[in-house]
């Protein structure tokens, strides 16, 4: 019953969450009234995929797709180092590990979460950078690879607990079925659970990849941040929020440097929303 | 029960608040004009300009006690970080008092501010340094300009091409990145508009630069005289064109890759902002310029 009360608490929350919506909106709206220079004057095509970036020169050329490329050479990379062991270890905190385990491994996953990547992005520096210089002997440290391999560890608790979550959601029943027909414990996570939990997975390996492009502290201190166009894993790199967070401070407002960095945060926020589009999608699969 | 359920009614209606409040916050300003300075612009200076503001309203407290003929009203200086380009604008609009520039101005900025003031507090120089293990610091401890050009271009890719009795190894380019103050000084100094390397790496801090430079004995950038002082053995500077980085160079205007400290104002300044500019010129004004490791102007 809904009482007199309860209606402007109704009205309230509604508000609110219309609102936090429309924020959203409001923000792409802003990014692409500010960047709107840049698309009519130099266009989609010949902004997303020129090579060159120089917005300060006396004729300046502005083109995305070095950073373009390594934004998603960066996250693809992290996605594939950290699902492997994300969904190792989601299977094995789901399935096999003992419960007095799980109650420790878990909160430790949860806090790895909340440690801010700044931190991830200096230790990377610190460590990551000097070994591979070290090691590999190279010149410098700087790749995207180490630049995915920190930022693996970052997706990596999403990750798990995601899968963890879809893997606990497969109907007991189907559990009882199939270890009453005698397989073993490890056909049955193989042959059964995983099939059964699969689209949660992928929406956990989706989410972790929205995360990852648009991580922007650890990239930044990790990629080398050169505008050439990477062509390894191993090559230095500048993804688009490592462009933004280093060029915005010094870009002149009004200027089309600052139009075209505005720009390209607009083309990064696209990339995340169409990538939670998908995880959406895949969720609502998994309801049907 | 009747209080438990206003709760969260009270809650929806403080966030509701809370909102509406950051909406209006942009209005609040203006009514503070008269009784605060506030500053804001390029993040070299404000560091310096945000001590300074401190030591003066810890020694003063009142503005009264600045000069008699002022109020009793208590000091409050608020200092913003945000760019050069971002205090050259904010200082035209209004929205500071004093805007914070470290570049050179070109004329057309300069004619914004001929009926106010541009005060320069000191310089800011970039050393050419590398790493004190790369042999270059006795094989070939002064470049030409036109070497340093070819270099951060990336024309000359490894140390042997440089000079035949270093290294065959690559050179790493170090730079701040391309846009920001310190590059358009280099720019000027140095480039003359050839775009930089698209290979150099570009480093979000100088102290992060500097400390690549420390950490990389293969790499070559240009870091702030502050930070190469502040690290006499790990960073080394190079001299240009046969002239050292020196305190008397800089002076003398012989070395050339600096910029200027500025503040600038669109127009005159009232009798407390002309206190603070006072205060910022004298010796404890130029003193924190010199611990934060920029040259001051001479005293």
């Amino acid at each position: 019953m809904k009482s007199k009360r309860e209606k402007p608490f109704i009205a309230g929350v509604t508000t609110i969450a219309v609102l936090s919506s429309l924020l959203l909106l409001g923000m792409v709206f802003f990014m692409f009234r500010e960047s709107l220079p840049i698309w009519s004057d130099i266009g989609v095509f010949q902004f997303l995929t020129g090579t060159t970036w120089r917005p300060v020169a006396a004729e300046p050329i502005m083109g995305i797709a070095a950073m373009l490329v390594s934004t998603l050479w960066v996250a693809l990379g992290a996605l594939v180092i950290a699902a492997p062991i994300g969904f190792g270890c989601a299977i094995f905190m789901a399935e096999f590990a003992p419960r007095s385990l799980a109650a420790v491994i878990r909160p430790v996953l949860n806090m790895l979460t909340g440690i801010p990547s700044v931190v991830y992005g200096f230790l990377g520096a610190a460590v990551l950078v000097k070994y591979f210089e070290a090691t590999f002997d190279l010149a410098s440290g700087e790749s995207l690879f180490a630049a995915s391999l920190v930022l693996a560890i970052m997706i990596l608790p999403f990750i798990i607990a995601n899968s963890e979550a879809a893997l606990r959601a497969v109907a007991p029943q189907i559990r009882y079925a199939g270890l009453s027909l005698g397989v073993s414990r490890q056909y049955y996570t193989v042959h059964i659970l995983v099939p059964m939990a699969r689209k949660g997975m992928i929406g956990a390996l989706v989410l972790g990849l929205g995360r990852a492009m648009g991580e922007t502290m650890a990239v930044l201190m990790l990629a080398g941040n050169t505008l050439l166009l990477p062509i390894s894993w191993f090559s230095k790199g500048e993804p688009l929020s490592a462009l933004i967070a280093l060029e915005i401070g010094s870009a002149t407002p009004g200027t089309a440097h600052y139009q075209a960095l505005f720009a390209a945060g607009l083309v990064l926020v696209v990339l995340v929303i169409t990538v939670n589009l998908m995880m959406n999608t895949i969720l609502a699969g998994l309801k049907r | 029960m009747r209080m438990k359920k206003m709760l969260p009614l009270l809650l929806i209606a403080v966030l509701a608040m809370a909102l509406l409040a950051g909406c209006g916050g942009g209005q609040e300003g203006t009514s503070e004009q008269s009784t605060s300075i506030k500053v804001g612009g390029s993040s070299t200076l404000s560091p310096i300009i945000a001590k300074c503001a401190d030591d003066f309203t810890e020694e003063f407290k009142t503005w009264d006690k600045v000069d008699a003929g002022l109020p009793a009203e208590p000091i409050v200086i608020f200092v913003s970080t945000g760019g050069s380009g971002f205090g050259l604008k904010s200082a035209v609009d209004g929205t500071f008092d004093f805007g914070m520039v470290s570049k050179d101005l070109n004329d057309e900025e300069k004619a914004q501010f001929a009926e106010g003031v541009i005060v320069q507090l000191g310089s800011d120089v970039l050393d050419v340094a590398v790493n004190p293990q790369n042999p270059i610091v006795n094989v070939k401890p002064d470049l030409t300009t036109e070497e340093l050009r070819a270099i951060f271009a990336g024309e000359i890719k490894t140390w042997k091409e440089l000079d035949s009795s270093l290294p065959d190894r690559p050179i790493v380019v170090a730079v701040r990145d391309l846009g920001g103050g310190a590059s358009e000084v280099f720019d000027k100094a140095v480039m003359h508009g050839t775009p930089i390397s698209p290979e150099a790496l570009q480093i979000p801090s100088m102290g992060a630069l500097a400390g690549k430079v420390m950490d990389n004995a293969e790499t070559i950038g240009y870091v702030s005289s502050g930070l190469v002082n502040q690290n006499p053995d790990k960073i080394i500077p190079l001299s240009v064109d046969g002239i050292a980085p020196t305190i008397e160079n800089i002076i003398s205007g012989d070395y050339k890759i600096s910029r200027p400290l500025l503040l600038v104002s669109p127009s005159q300044p009232d009798a407390k902002e002309q206190a603070f500019l006072d205060y910022l010129q004298s010796e404890k004004g130029l003193t924190v310029v010199e611990d934060m490791g920029y040259v001051p102007v001479a005293k």
